[in-house]
């Protein structure tokens, strides 16, 4: 059963890797979205197969919609979005490989350096699961989680209000 | 009664559920019943050209009907049918059916997209907007009916209102759902992805044939697995005297489908920038105030 696990996580892995590597070998700009869309499912994928099963189902759902977003602003923002136009869609190609590199390789320290503990065999179950992450949002997390939303909804209002300016400019010129 | 038994007549329940709603699509739009209309549209598809844009995109154009079949489908895995007759018992099933059927506007966007035409791309884009306008308030009348079960079990739900359906319960919450649910599997008056007449057939306008077929039969399991939702959430699921509990469930969902058609037939096509408008200055608020009520009522 473990082996079985371990290879589906392997799997699910290699699978999140290859679509993050599609995401940059194609010049549509809905195409590399989605890839990473796939590439992010695989991920919630690997979540369950680990038996984390809300955080599984929440990164399935919360990344469909937020990739599908990004789509349509990368659609509005990019000059050749269809990719048809055979334009070159790259930038400040050297530093952003330095960063590149520098960012995994960071990445890769942290998860070689860390003290992981031992494999545990058996997850509590999912109902205790969700039972244990309201606790920890209500108790000792709480004051992150809502900072975080009084952050997101102060970006929202500050958004809109710049917004509205604009368009209400608009309507006294017209 | 045994359980294959019982497994059996559900499957032959759900299959007559889907003529079920394939008969009353046909009648909403034309106000006749006719038996053997869906059959005569499937053997028309079935015999259709298949017929492929210019420079379309092969991945996507291939794989969004069979992605829009395979979510609804995995969303019916979760939802209880009797005491104990389901397929799948997750620990998060009311956010799973959630998660799932994000998908639905993911396939029509890539639908849409792949095609390389204006009008499916529109289409394909008007789906995102109205999942914006109503995901919020799917997800706020989910997390009031969870809060009273104290679990995202469907079991535990339906268990929950045994003393009192959730209609009563939380009457905002389920108005919510409904016309969410309705805007979900984009039905008139929220068929602004797809709109007949105005996108001639939006996101799924280059779409013929077996393709074609895979689309409308997605949608008629779509329209079942909402309708079932909403009497689980909000209905009591199998709750019922006399009948066995199979058959509450059934009645329960033929009948949350048969009025989604007949709000839809009454209703003129709603506009997407009031759809939006609504879903955040109406709808939001009024699913706050919902979860506001049921967290009173529970620590009443």
């Amino acid at each position: 059963m473990m082996e079985l696990r371990i290879t589906l996580l392997v799997i699910m892995g290699l699978i999140a890797i290859w679509f993050g590597w599609r995401v940059f070998r194609t010049n549509s700009m809905v195409r590399s979205a989605f890839s990473l869309l796939a590439s992010m499912v695989a991920i919630g994928g690997m979540f369950l197969v680990m038996e984390a099963e809300f955080l599984g189902v929440l990164q399935i759902m919360m990344m469909g919609t937020e990739m599908s977003i990004m789509a349509i602003f990368m659609m509005m923002y990019m000059m050749d979005p269809g990719g048809l136009g055979q334009m070159d869609m790259k930038h400040q190609e050297k530093p952003s490989i330095v960063v590149a590199v520098a960012t995994g390789g960071l990445a890769l320290a942290v998860i070689l350096l860390t003290k992981w503990g031992r494999i545990i065999s058996e997850a509590p179950t999912p109902a205790q699961q969700n039972h244990d992450l309201g606790i920890e949002i209500m108790e000792r997390s709480m004051m992150l989680f809502e900072s975080a939303g009084f952050s997101i909804l102060t970006a929202m209002v500050a958004a809109l209000a710049t917004v509205l300016i604009i368009h209400n400019n608009y309507k006294k010129e017209n | 009664m045994s359980a294959v038994l019982s497994w059996i007549i559900i499957g032959i329940l759900f299959s007559a559920g889907v003529y079920f709603v394939a008969l009353l699509e046909r009648w909403s739009m034309s106000g006749r019943i006719e038996w053997s209309g869906p059959f005569h549209s499937f053997l028309q598809a079935f015999g259709q050209e298949e017929i492929r844009t210019r420079r379309y995109d092969t991945v996507f154009y291939e794989a969004t009907p069979v992605i829009f079949i395979a979510v609804v489908l995995l969303s019916i895995t979760i939802l209880p049918f009797a005491e104990g007759t389901v397929i799948l018992d997750l620990g998060t099933a009311a956010l799973f059916i959630n998660a799932a059927l994000v998908y639905i506007m993911v396939s029509l966007i890539m639908a849409g997209w792949s095609a390389n035409g204006v009008y499916g791309m529109i289409g394909g884009w008007r789906a995102m907007a109205q999942l914006i306008a109503y995901s919020m308030a799917v997800v706020m009348a989910i997390t009031a009916a969870v809060m009273r079960a104290e679990s995202m079990g469907m079991l535990e739900i339906v268990q929950s209102q045994a003393p009192l359906w959730n209609i009563i319960y939380q009457p905002v919450g389920f108005l919510l759902f409904y016309f969410a649910a309705m805007a979900m599997a984009f039905l008139p008056p929220f068929d602004l992805p797809v709109a007949e007449g105005e996108l001639a057939g939006g996101a799924w306008a280059e779409f013929t044939g077996t393709r074609k077929i895979l689309f409308r039969l997605g949608r008629l399991l779509l329209i079942l697995t909402l309708s079932l939702a909403v009497s689980v959430f909000f209905l009591g699921g199998w709750l019922g005297p006399w009948l066995p509990g199979f058959l509450w469930t059934f009645i329960k969902t033929a009948l949350v489908a048969a009025s989604f058609f007949w709000v839809g037939r009454y209703f003129p096509r709603i506009r997407h920038d009031h759809l939006l408008e609504w879903g955040w200055k109406y709808a939001v608020p009024a699913a706050l105030f919902n979860i506001l009520q049921v967290g009173i009522l529970l620590l009443l």
